[in-house]
């Protein structure tokens, strides 16, 4: 286990290389610059001039790569062009947040669509089946953006069980939670469902039947260990989509974390905030990922990395 | 200080315990939800747009400031003296002023805060406020250690001297970057601001809200509510749901939904409203393509019915405008009649001026609902007279910056006054020293116009310098460098427990010091 996290940590470093390069070129080819966000609607060029020298902007590309590259590797990530805030400091003010709103969704969507997907393999074709198809394929349909807006129409604004958006209490979590975990739970029900439908057909189900086993326990300790293999690499692939979704359930439900940060820096053309989130969300996406293959091994023992 | 601070945060408990759970009940907090961006910082130095201003004029006083009708009286400065030649003003600060710290205000703050402003150190966006004191310019480029022009006389008097006469200075003085900070400030002044304005910064949770406490000992009266919440909501739908909840008091009905909040009676009763300075046009760059032409100009203000589009657009909320100054302000001409609709006219101007054919034209505009319904009846209006219009949307800093290096023919936007003044619409958006970056992306320069606007600009007669600025509107409104819209009347939504609330006319003229929130 330890030589494989070994070898994975060393894999990392091209692919975040890669990401910072990318990354920064992009950004010098996309049109927009900071400074006019900088300055406003009326400016005079002279100021302009003034910020851009202030901020390496009119040195050479190679040389702004280097200054940015090196504070990489000293870990600085710099300061905003817009705020004057460090960057370190906002993600580490946001991102828990964000973490926090992924986190809950994920596992609303797992206790949700593992659950359907169980229940709907157990009687196939059934009311329940049928049923979790339907939630599942609407949940698949509609985009999170106009979710979040419904949820907060019906649960905020009609029936005033919950607040329509901001970030505190749980009950702030609800929503948001729910809006952005819908597209999963239709995935996972889905998925589940196949898969245990695969594995309850298999020989070492009927014979943990045949000798007798309560069904309770083939469905839970049998059949859906071994169908959770699957699951697991479609949870881990789909945290990019958390993060990702968590850009717009965040705009829609006011919620204080990193996928708002990240389209304000991007409108504003704020270049250390968008490349310093980039960088940092990159790193997260390799963590996950290598927690996702230790999760199969454990998941199921004929997984054996060496 | 320690006392203070307790205070502060005290306040910020019982102001979150009050307000986070929707129970609007007993509350002495007022929760504005007319943000949809957090401020960019707390700093006056880098405030150049509303959000940022707005908070910064809470929590920070200029020598002068603002009523919420736009009128600029004294605010640090008690009063002030104009020497005769206009360039040397004496302001005379109000005494016993103290900074949330509880340290005196001095003249010397004044001087350092705007010595700070025009510090490139400081990456402040916008000097040019400040740019009319002599020196100001020479030490914005380093070329000077000081700046000459503003010194302190005494403890609590400011001279300020000026390259050459400017009547709108001391509405200049009232924007937030001239705002006046203490001398000695901390690293992070951005985050933890001290001013001597009506609220005192409580906590800011960034893109959630700043919660400001009122200032105790404000020098013109402490605010009546406990503390003032500014939310900061993104999505403009969800700010509605939150007022429908009752969770927020005041909201900023966007442009494009304002047609819908008229027509039912429960929902109007709640709006109130105030003509802002802002003036809606389609920049048409006069140095490209067929707009070169002043009468293909003329002939495409014809070609739109723009009493119409500002019905069914935006309800008829607005002046339809003939010319760039604002109805409400010193120099607008009520004589003057708006491009008259009229496509049949139109069409022989364009013939005369040989595209009887019409021709093929950009129009580029920023990614806002409102905005781009505009453009398309602009596009449906402009084809009826065979101009044949290519929509270009963009992320409307990239059509900004488009339009500042002269790329777009035509760029639909607004213009939101920074001070009351017709200088403030005549000189950025027409001005030949404005072209690009300034201003003035209709690149248009008309020397004549230029001339009469530089003369306005220093002149100290209030009834010369008015009929100089309408002379100046008139020529340009002939030239048409712009098609004319209209002036928007900014439409808000209050709930009805809170009174004394003004629609402010310019951004920073509402500091809610008058404002209560009854129980309900």
């Amino acid at each position: 286990m330890g030589a494989l996290l070994a070898r994975r940590a060393l894999l990392a470093i091209p692919t975040l290389a890669g990401v910072v390069i990318v990354a920064f070129l992009l950004l010098y080819v996309a049109p927009g610059d900071p400074v006019m966000e900088m300055v406003g609607e009326r400016a005079d060029s002279a100021t302009i001039a003034r910020l851009r020298s202030e901020l390496h902007l009119d040195e050479s590309l190679p040389r702004q790569f280097a200054h940015y590259a090196g504070g990489v590797l000293r870990g600085d990530l710099g300061r905003s062009f817009i705020t004057g805030r460090p960057i370190a400091r906002d993600i580490a003010e946001r991102f828990p947040k964000t973490l926090l709103l992924a986190g809950t969704a994920m596992l609303l969507a797992v206790i949700v669509g593992v659950s359907i997907g169980v229940l709907s393999a157990r009687h196939p074709g059934g009311w329940i089946d049928r049923g979790g198809l339907a939630i599942a394929y609407l949940g698949v349909s509609f985009p999170v953006y106009w979710v979040g807006l419904l949820l907060i129409l019906l649960f905020a604004v009609m029936l005033r069980w919950l607040p329509p958006s901001g970030y505190g209490r749980p009950e702030f979590l609800i929503l948001p939670a729910l809006a952005l975990g819908s597209r999963s739970i239709a995935f996972l029900a889905r998925m589940t469902r196949s898969s245990m439908l695969e594995v309850l057909s298999s020989d070492f189900v009927r014979t943990a039947r045949a000798k007798g086993a309560r069904e309770k326990w083939v469905l839970v300790h049998h059949a859906l260990r071994n169908a959770l293999v699957p699951v697991i690499s479609v949870l881990g692939l789909d945290f990019g989509s958390y993060l990702t979704g968590s850009i717009l359930t965040e705009t829609v439900f006011s919620w204080p974390g990193i996928g708002r940060y990240v389209v304000n820096a991007i409108g504003r053309r704020d270049l250390p905030a968008i490349q310093g989130t980039v960088l940092f969300l990159s790193v997260v996406f390799v963590v996950v990922n290598v927690i996702t293959d230790l999760a199969y091994a454990a998941a199921d023992p004929r997984i054996a990395y060496d | 200080m320690s006392l203070s601070c307790s205070r502060l945060s005290f306040v910020a408990l019982l102001a979150l315990a009050a307000c986070r759970g929707g129970d609007a009940g007993h509350r002495r907090t007022l929760i504005d939800a007319r943000n949809r961006y957090d401020p960019k910082s707390l700093d006056p130095a880098l405030s150049t747009d509303v959000p940022t201003g707005r908070a910064v004029s809470y929590i920070f006083d200029g020598l002068t400031r603002f009523s919420p009708d736009a009128k600029v009286g004294p605010a640090l400065a008690s009063r002030w003296d104009v020497s005769s030649d206009g360039r040397t003003y004496l302001f005379h600060l109000r005494s016993g002023v103290r900074f949330h710290d509880g340290s005196l205000l001095h003249a010397s703050d004044v001087v350092h805060s705007f010595t700070r402003v025009l510090d490139p150190v400081n990456k402040s966006g916008r000097p040019w406020p400040l740019y009319p004191i002599a020196g100001a310019r020479d030490f914005a480029a380093g070329k000077a250690p000081a700046v000459a022009g503003v010194t302190a006389v005494d403890d609590s008097t400011v001279r300020i001297t000026l390259d050459t006469a400017l009547a709108i200075f001391p509405k200049l003085l009232a924007m937030p970057v001239a705002s006046v900070v203490p001398a000695k400030i901390s690293p992070d002044f951005g985050e933890h601001p001290v001013g001597t304005g009506a609220w005192m910064l409580a906590s800011w949770q960034h893109d959630d809200y700043v919660l400001l406490a009122r200032n105790p000992e404000y020098f013109d009266g402490a605010p009546k509510l406990d503390s003032l919440m500014i939310r900061i909501i993104p999505e403009p739908s969800t700010a509605v749901a939150e007022f429908e909840s009752s969770n927020v008091d005041l909201l900023y009905v966007p442009e494009a939904d304002a047609p819908r909040w008229a027509q039912t009676d429960e929902k109007k009763a709640l709006l109130t409203s105030a003509p802002a300075l802002r003036l809606w046009y389609v920049a048409l760059n006069t140095t490209r393509g067929p707009l070169k032409d002043v009468r293909v100009r003329q002939a495409l203000n014809q070609a739109l019915d723009v009493h119409t589009i500002l019905d069914k657009l935006l309800g008829g909320r607005g002046h339809v405008a003939a010319g760039v100054i604002p109805p409400t302000l010193e120099g607008a001409d009520p004589g003057r009649k708006p491009y008259a609709y009229d496509p049949a006219a139109a069409k022989k101007l364009l013939a005369a001026a040989g595209y009887a054919k019409g021709f093929d034209v950009d129009l580029w505009m920023p990614q806002d609902p409102a905005f781009v319904r505009l453009a398309e009846s602009i596009q449906s209006y402009l084809a009826a007279v065979g101009v044949r219009v290519k929509l270009i949307q963009r992320e409307s800093a990239a059509a900004r910056e488009a339009s500042r290096n002269g790329q777009t023919d035509m760029f639909v936007k607004d213009w939101y006054a920074d001070y009351p003044d017709a200088e403030n619409f005549l000189y950025p958006l027409l001005h030949g020293a404005n072209r690009g970056v300034g201003g003035n992306v209709s690149f248009y320069e008309n020397k004549e116009f230029d001339r009469i606007v530089s003369l306005a600009r220093t002149e100290q007669d209030s009834a010369k310098r008015t009929a100089l600025y309408r002379q100046a509107d008139s020529l340009s409104f002939a030239d048409a460098p712009m098609i004319y819209l209209f002036f928007y009347n900014e439409l808000y939504a209050v709930q009805p427990w809170v009174k004394g609330f003004v629609a402010p006319t310019i951004f920073n003229g509402q500091k809610f010091t008058d404002v209560t929130v009854t129980a309900h």
